[in-house]
């Protein structure tokens, strides 16, 4: 909200500048926006006129113009299409100094020597009216101070009132507030108009509830023309621009004292009656926007004999206003319930200073008095006579005391504040309390509808008092130990594993586009959409952390990146019979070079499917039984995110039956989608909420042998399509409880070897802790993996 | 064996040994392969001079006590001229190894890759457990919400203007709302069977949602930590005392704070902290907009009618809560200007958090 400093001098003298008015409003919890200096900020222009206008001889868009100041004739040149001989304009003499300190000196322009300029609004800092200079008119003399002319400067403040405080949405209201907060005295205000005229315009308001208080005045033989000056320069200083002297009067009062009003044309209402009612569904209005508004049944609006000419306390009609050509204007004043008009306000998409304050709440026993204050100025500045109020009712606002103690206000501020300055600072704003410091009632005003407790009473005295007055104080509270979830608990074990394993920590947003999904062939049906994107590109919740991760992949690839690896803990979405629900994931990705050095190509090969495999088996360590399967494999759920990955090179990791993780590469066409194909790229999505409800098992030391183990290396040939897990579960399964180890240490393919075959070295560690084994058992252990080896994986000794 | 019979036959043999061992070459061998030849044919097995020791035991006893050291001192000779003779030759040998064996020590490191963590999560971890020192449990609640746990239980009924500091995302065709704050998570646990009328203390970290267009400094994605403590005879002096000495554990001991009232519908009375900025020594700067303070939280009393709402005697107990933006704090940690860059992933930004790695 905007205040002038001038506007409110006329409500209370504090004798404050701009820097510090706004130190007291923030002390009192109003955030300062900022401060801009309106009026003359310039010195040394003075009115002139254009005697005469030639075109510049060397520039097409420049003119040289011959200008009178009352004492002397000056050559100037100058730029603005709108100038012509005869004008009456601002003149900046040699030594003029503009807004910005830009100081006016005689120089030379294309040739031609300018001594002064001739100046637009703009370039005085003015709020501007037309493109090009200011032609001011007749009446000002040649000569005369233009920064005179103007009246003094204005500090206006653009002040963030909180959604509490309605009652300082205007000079008036903040200034009773500044007024109690600092014990000041208020001006006192006129309110009241001659009622002269016998007519009355009738009013039925049907909603009683929603509309407490309606009063209409007639005003006639009004005639609607400019304002004056004074007027103009208050609401432009706001930042309003004037119509006419009805409406205007209307604007000011709202900003003067808080309480939005409505002017009626008289002769445009048909029927000759207002009626505050509920809208008919499919009602059409025209708004004073242009447009045609289609209610919905049910929101209150002011109606003539025929139709909705107002939305109450939102916006007027177009059909109705105020234009040239009224004589008989209905002004309004009225109180209507803060939900009807923001519901109003939300339904048609129209908001005004008017609805901002009735959603907040406006004043009940204003609206009588605010609407006489408006109908004596409108007759002031347009004539006319007014007649009684119609009113719907008499105003009764009920304030609901609050009956405390300043021992209560100092236990909730955890303060010590004196009982006088307790007592003296509520009486500031509500002059009618009684009782004592032990207990009192206090009755807030009618225009304070946030005090309604003890806790809002207490934020009074911390305002008023200051809370820098109220200690730190860092009492021992109730002994509790501090837990974390198990989520959370889950999240670090994952974070500290996968950053080991050099993966860094990447968030994306929760949200998609449609497009991005259908990108990633992944299904949007099944999640829950936004039904109020901010674009396109947020529709839709994501099924998976994957996709965030691609595209991150995809801009790190395109900004020269070689490598990448990411992992993310967050939330994927999901939809099912109208339920929505979400779960904790961690994912990942690899792509390019392990280590970070490219010199020394042989030790950093490119991340393929083991490292990712490597990822989720440290994620899954302490997770208890998990079996591993191809998707398709086994009777387990599929996951959304299945699409992304290679049909066949990836498994999925099943605990009793259930998905936990899917790891593998990223399927080709997904890669294609996203610039990786030939990128190789490796992938992993699991449910962290699985691993959350398993912690890890604290480590428990096991003793391990003394004794030397016996190692033997066997190289075997199989089928080329044979997995090397076949082999290694074949070994683990022949019974042989001195079988400490198993490893695989080479896997080749090619020269030497029967077509369709390759070549898998294993490595096997035998010991027993209570003694050596001799030879002839090694030996014999072997021969018994070998000959199952054999029969099941079709394995032979390498010759 | 066939015994060497006298005395005067070692001697001679002696004296031959003595000669062979002068004339072997010790001196003259060029490698430890050389000198490991001459050594096993002078003190092998079948070498003379083992020969001539055994043949020590042969000897009248007489003999043998003056013949048995000469033996000895003639191998022990011959080992110390071999063992000189291989110090110096390994010394040469490792001399021309180590001229041999020069790498070039500017080449880059190789090292393990390395993660790291999102300045956002050490940014979180860093607020919330300065909390949790301080006795605070870390709470968590789902981020698609019900009307009444984000707006109602926290006294910001519908059709009330508090909700348009609340700009919200409405999920489709369900009755439901991603949350615009984590005060969710205090109404759950306020709510939570057994918690009801008991000491409370619990942080609230975590993503929040905002239907409000995204720029340099304004997410509609973001995270906070908020706060609550409800115990008997507690007020807004306890909230003071708990966030400075957050802030001081945050930004440094000699931070200085500003409690300006405010307003937020779930606390009363309510307040905004600022710090003071540290930018600039108080002077204005763009970090602090020029005023000399930064905005760094906001915080109250809770509302008894929030209590209430949670079915809590509000006679009895009070409480007081508090909200913090991680992005803002970590933007003005690491000097981060656009919030957006905290969710593009560019590896050019991640890489440099560097010091808060695990």
């Amino acid at each position: 909200m905007k205040i002038s400093s001038n506007w409110l001098k006329e409500h209370i003298d504090l004798g404050l500048s701009a820097p510090e008015l706004s130190a007291a409003l923030l002390k009192l919890g109003f955030e300062i926006a900022g401060v801009q200096r309106l009026g003359p900020t310039f010195s040394g222009v003075v009115v002139g006129k254009v005697l005469a206008k030639e075109k510049h001889p060397n520039a097409d868009k420049l003119a040289v113009c011959v200008v009178d100041d009352g004492d002397k004739q000056w050559s100037v040149v100058c730029g603005a299409p709108n100038v012509a001989a005869g004008q009456t304009i601002a003149f900046a003499r040699i030594g003029a100094i503009l807004p910005g300190n830009f100081k006016i000196e005689g120089r030379k322009l294309r040739g031609v020597e300018s001594q002064g300029m001739i100046c637009s609004r703009a370039e005085l800092g003015l709020p501007k009216d037309v493109d090009g200079i200011w032609i001011m008119g007749e009446g000002p003399a040649l000569g005369a101070d233009v920064g005179s002319l103007l009246g003094p400067a204005d500090d206006v403040l653009e002040i963030e009132i909180t959604a509490n405080r309605p009652d300082c949405l205007s000079h008036r209201g903040l200034a009773r507030e500044l007024a109690a907060a600092l014990g000041k005295a208020l001006k006192p205000l006129s309110a009241s108009v001659a009622e002269t005229l016998s007519d009355a315009f009738p009013v039925v308001v049907e909603t009683p509830n929603a509309c407490p208080f309606y009063g209409l005045r007639l005003l006639a033989g009004v005639k609607v023309g400019e304002s004056p000056a004074w007027l103009k320069t208050r609401l432009e200083a706001i930042g309003l621009r004037p119509v006419n002297n009805v409406v205007d009067v209307t604007n000011y009062i709202l900003h003067d004292v808080g309480q939005p009003l409505h002017a009626f044309d008289a002769d445009k209402l048909a029927g000759g009656k207002i009626v505050v009612r509920r809208s008919k569904a499919g009602e059409k209005f025209l708004a004073l926007d242009h447009k045609e508004h289609v209610l919905p049944e049910g929101l209150l609006v002011i109606a003539d004999a025929e139709k909705p000419v107002a939305l109450a306390g939102v916006m007027g009609g177009e059909d109705s206003s105020v234009t040239a050509a009224t004589t008989r204007v209905v002004l309004e004043g009225a109180y209507f319930a803060p939900s009807e008009v923001r519901r109003a306000s939300q339904a048609t998409r129209l908001r005004s200073d008017s609805s901002y304050r009735f959603e907040r709440g406006a004043d009940l026993e204003a609206a009588r008095w605010a609407s006489a204050r408006a109908a004596a100025l409108i007759l002031q500045l347009a004539g006319g006579a007014a007649s009684k109020l119609s009113e719907s009712s008499k105003p009764t606002a009920k304030g609901v005391s609050i009956k405390t103690s300043v021992a209560r206000l100092n236990a909730i501020l955890g303060a010590d504040f004196k009982s006088e300055e307790v007592l003296d600072a509520l009486k500031r704003i509500a002059a009618d309390l009684s009782g004592n410091a032990a207990e009192f009632t206090f009755t807030p005003p009618t225009w304070r509808h946030d005090l309604a407790t003890a806790n809002d009473l207490a934020e009074e005295i911390g305002r008023f008092l200051g809370y820098d007055r109220i200690a730190y104080r860092l009492a021992p509270l109730s002994p509790q130990a501090a837990t974390i979830t198990p989520v959370e608990a889950a999240s670090r074990r994952v974070r500290a594993r996968l950053s080991a394993l050099g993966l860094t920590e990447a968030y994306n947003y929760d949200l998609l586009s449609e497009k991005s999904l259908s990108f990633a062939r992944l299904a949007a049906d099944g999640l829950p959409r936004i039904d109020n994107p901010l674009s396109e590109d947020w529709a839709v919740m994501r099924p998976s952390l994957l996709p965030g991760l691609l595209k991150n992949a995809q801009h790190n690839l395109s900004r020269g990146a070689d490598a990448v690896r990411l992992f993310e803990l967050g939330k994927a979405y999901s939809q099912k019979d109208g339920l929505a629900s979400e779960q904790w994931r961690a994912a990942g990705l690899l792509l390019g070079p392990v280590l970070d050095a490219r010199w020394q190509p042989a030790r950093s090969p490119r991340a393929s499917f083991p490292d990712a495999k490597a990822a989720v088996e440290a994620l899954l360590s302490g997770l208890g039984a998990v079996a591993w399967a191809k998707p398709g494999e086994g009777a387990a759920e599929s996951w959304v995110c299945d699409p992304l990955f290679h049909p066949t090179n990836s498994l999925r990791a099943l605990l009793d039956g259930k998905p936990v993780a899917t790891v593998g590469w990223l399927h080709p066409r997904a890669a294609r989608a996203f610039d990786l194909d030939r990128e190789g790229a490796v992938l992993f999505e699991a449910n962290l909420e699985t691993l959350a409800s398993h912690p890890a098992p604290r480590a428990k030391f096991q003793e391990f042998s003394p004794l030397p183990v016996s190692r033997r290396d066997l190289a075997l040939v199989v089928d080329k399509s044979l997995p090397y897990g076949r082999v290694e579960e074949t070994a683990r399964s022949c019974g042989i409880a001195e079988l400490q180890d198993l490893s695989l240490f080479d896997v080749y393919e090619g020269k030497n070897l029967p077509e369709g075959k390759k070549s898998l070295a294993i490595r096997l560690t035998f010991g027993r802790s209570d003694r050596t084994l001799l030879d002839t058992e090694v030996a014999a252990f072997v021969a018994k993996i070998m000959t199952a080896l054999t029969e099941k994986a079709g394995a032979v000794l390498r010759g | 064996m066939e015994p060497t019979t006298n005395r005067a036959a070692w001697d001679q043999a002696h004296a031959r040994v003595e000669s062979a061992l002068r004339g072997a070459g010790v001196a003259q061998c060029a490698d430890l392969l050389q000198l490991e030849e001459v050594r096993v044919r002078f003190l092998g097995r079948k070498s003379e001079l083992t020969e001539l020791l055994k043949s020590l035991k042969d000897l009248p006893l007489d003999d043998k006590k003056e013949a048995g050291p000469k033996g000895q001192a003639l191998k022990t000779s011959f080992e110390e001229a071999l063992e000189a003779r291989r110090a110096t030759l390994e010394e040469a040998g490792d001399a021309a190894a180590l001229a041999q064996d020069a790498i070039d020590l500017s080449l880059p490191s190789v090292r393990p890759p390395r993660g790291r963590l999102h300045p956002l999560t050490t940014t979180m971890h860093s607020i919330a457990d300065i909390f949790q020192r301080m006795g605070y449990s870390w709470a968590e609640g789902p981020f698609i919400e019900d009307e009444r746990h984000n707006f109602s239980a926290l006294n910001i009924p519908e059709d009330h203007p508090a909700r348009d500091s609340h700009d919200t995302f409405y999920l489709s065709g369900l009755d439901r709302l991603l949350r615009t704050h984590t005060s969710t998570v205090q109404v759950r646990e306020m709510e939570k069977p057994g918690a009801k009328n008991k000491p409370l203390r619990v942080v609230c970290p975590g993503r929040v949602f905002r239907h409000e267009q995204i720029d340099a400094t304004h997410s509609a994605i973001f995270a906070q930590v908020e706060g609550l403590v409800i115990d008997e005879g507690i007020g807004f002096a306890d909230l003071k005392g708990h966030l400075q000495a957050f802030l001081e554990h945050l930004l440094g001991a000699e931070t200085k704070t500003r409690f300006r009232p405010s307003y937020f519908p779930f606390t009363e009375p309510s307040t905004e902290v600022d710090v003071k900025c540290f930018f600039c020594p108080g002077t204005g700067c763009p970090a602090c907009k020029h005023t000399g303070w930064i905005e760094i939280l906001g915080a109250g009393v809770v509302n008894p009618k929030v209590l209430a709402a949670a079915g809590w005697d509000a006679e009895k107990w009070n409480g007081f809560a508090f909200g913090i933006g991680v992005e803002r704090v970590a933007m003005l940690k690491h000097h981060v200007r656009d919030i957006r860059d905290f969710y593009i992933n560019d590896l050019r930004f991640l890489k440099q958090f560097d010091e808060d790695l695990v």
